[in-house]
């Protein structure tokens, strides 16, 4: 015996800080040179001047075709915009990043603006994209839920958010179904798991364009009561929200961004099956059917009434919805919808 | 291979359970997808599973990378300074207790868009069972080879050399089995957060539009992703230190 064993495995082990060196080397390494290629940056093209950030409301679909047929038919690019369109990393991020000035533009919905106001967050609506509710009660035949009135006695599943429980209590109350024997249970965003295993009679939350359709193309034959038919006041399910400070700033790029967005929404009002390719092929992941029949569905409420510019928000609308918010307890510092909305940015309008 | 027989047959038995479920009457069929449904997807989706598979694998092994490099030196660091480990640890431990919802569009501020963020939810998740590890590894050195190396008036750093981040080394490998794991979750979280591609994105749009099987299927590839990586780092082990495979087996 020359050497303790101690001492023995010393050296054995003496490569070993090395290799750990290395590998952390190594790892310091990929890291940094897969980052450098990892940073792509859209290059701007010949002729746009400038670049604006549109975060969506929700993952990409069907509401937001005619965005993305103004992306893919070059409407932006033609009025001098880059547009980047990104999705919210949480639910609250849309209007909690314009108000910040972090993004230029978002989608949102018009009791969500009504609230940020109420917060006192300077974020307007400057256009319409869908301009009736979508929100729905919607129940499988096994429930027998035909009308409001049948959903005595029985259990609700929401996503918990507050306005859509005002919006449960309006309808059995409109319904005479005293609400105390309506069970309400807050299922999160699994509104039709909850539903399909049967967790609960109906749920309140979900949109009749989408999950409505998608639940009949399974043949699920859903029943759907539309919240606007059952007593809520009408309001317009998805708006385009901007900065408030951003209205006089970026008046024309706003403007600009609004009359794409309205020729883009032609486009698919002419040939849909052409112009949902845009939403199709920047996500793949899309079910096109499904899509495609939302796209239908919905076609009219992308569009004005007639004789209203692309994207009117109507006045009148907006103050007797801002009323029921706060009969409801849901706003209290605004006293109306006034300056939560303005029509000043569509095509054809101006100061 | 006694060992794959076993592995073999307790999938078998996973999938027949599995099977069984999905046939039940009481369970919609929309909501839970049988193994063969499953089975189909992973063919029909081929080339968009991969694609996105490609994209996720990318984020984990950057937020792996990144996890390494930074556990290790977090790890020396608390090690050789007493003052830095007693006010660190908290903090660490903190750092594993914040919601990825409240975190998400943090990082999405401080890292834009794009592959920034995943990689910052992935390195979150896997340096701290790194930290952890290597801190412990370095601190369980047998006081009879410190107090050699004090006889032998080695300095702090070669201590640190010869002694303590060899017998690190074991823990290390321990840290980065359990970091490649839940590294693959990490990047699903990161994804969530807003992706324009990737396998996490996948299974959460193919949620919302029904296609279970399509879910399924993506789940499928991720947990065979975290298998592999996992496989990788114990390879690696094998490779880099065989001796705490001599002194397990001996």
């Amino acid at each position: 015996m020359t050497a303790t064993p101690l001492v023995d495995a010393a050296r054995t082990r003496r490569r070993a800080p090395f290799a750990l060196l290395l590998l952390c080397a190594l790892a310091v390494a990929v890291a940094v040179a897969l980052a450098g290629c990892g940073e792509k940056r859209d290059k701007l093209g010949p002729g746009a001047t400038r670049e604006l950030e549109l975060m969506l409301d929700y993952f990409p679909n069907a509401d937001h075709a005619g965005i993305y047929a103004a992306q893919a038919g070059g409407e932006f690019r033609r009025a001098g915009l880059d547009v980047q369109i990104r999705q919210p990393p949480s639910p609250a991020a849309p209007i909690n990043q314009v108000a910040a000035g972090r993004v230029d533009l978002a989608i949102s919905y018009e009791p969500e603006v009504l609230r940020a106001r109420d917060k006192g967050l300077n974020v307007v609506a400057v256009a319409a994209i869908v301009r009736r509710p979508l929100t729905s009660i919607i129940s499988l035949p096994k429930a027998g839920i035909r009308s409001p009135k049948d959903l005595e006695g029985k259990t609700v599943g929401t996503a918990g958010i507050d306005y859509q429980t005002s919006y449960l209590r309006t309808i059995l109350e409109e319904a005479d179904v005293d609400p105390a024997s309506v069970k309400q249970r807050d299922v999160g965003f699994s509104l039709v798991p909850a539903l399909l295993s049967r967790r609960v009679d109906a749920v309140l939350g979900g949109f009749w364009n989408y999950e409505g359709t998608e639940l009949a193309q399974k043949r699920r034959d859903p029943r759907i009561i539309r919240v606007d038919d059952a007593g809520v006041p009408r309001y317009d399910e998805l708006v385009l929200v901007a900065n408030e400070d951003a209205l006089e700033r970026d008046d024309s790029e706003l403007r600009a961004f609004i009359g794409a967005l309205a020729r883009g929404t032609r486009a698919l009002e002419k040939d849909p099956d052409e112009a949902i390719k845009g939403l199709l092929e920047a996500n793949r992941d899309l079910d096109p059917k499904l899509q495609r029949a939302v796209v239908k569905k919905t076609l009219p409420l992308f569009l004005p009434v007639d004789g209203r510019p692309f994207g009117y928000l109507d006045g009148a609308a907006w103050h007797r919805f801002a009323a029921w918010m706060r009969d409801h307890r849901l706003v209290s510092e605004i006293p109306d919808a006034s300056g939560a909305f303005t029509n000043r940015l569509l095509p054809g309008e101006s100061l | 291979m006694r060992r794959v027989a076993l592995v073999a047959s307790l999938l078998a038995l996973f999938a027949l359970a599995w099977a069984w479920v999905a046939s039940l009457d009481s369970v919609d069929d929309l909501l839970v997808a049988s193994p063969d449904e499953t089975w189909k997807a992973l063919n029909d989706d081929w080339s968009l599973l991969i694609d996105n598979a490609w994209t996720t694998l990318h984020e984990v092994l950057l937020g792996l990378a990144t996890s390494i490099a930074l556990g290790v030196v977090f790890a020396l660091a608390m090690h050789l300074s007493r003052t830095l480990r007693e006010a660190a640890y908290p903090l660490l431990v903190a750092s594993q207790a914040v919601p990825i919802v409240v975190l998400a569009p943090i990082f999405v501020l401080a890292f834009d868009y794009g592959i920034g963020p995943k990689i910052a939810i992935v390195t979150l998740i896997c340096f701290f069972p790194i930290t952890v590890n290597v801190l412990d590894g370095l601190r369980s050195v047998d006081p009879g080879q410190l107090t050699l190396m004090r006889a032998f008036g080695a300095s702090r750093i070669r201590t640190l050399r010869s002694v303590e981040l060899p017998a690190a080394l074991p823990s290390f490998f321990s840290g980065l089995r359990i970091a490649a794991t839940v590294s693959v979750i990490g990047a699903v979280f990161g994804e969530w957060a807003g992706a324009d591609e990737g396998l996490g994105r996948l299974v959460l749009l193919g949620n919302d539009q029904l296609q279970t099987p399509r879910v399924y299927a993506g789940i499928v590839l991720l947990t065979l992703m975290a298998v592999a990586l996992f496989a990788l780092a114990s390879l690696a082990e094998r490779l880099i230190c065989p001796w705490t495979r001599e002194e397990r087996t001996a």
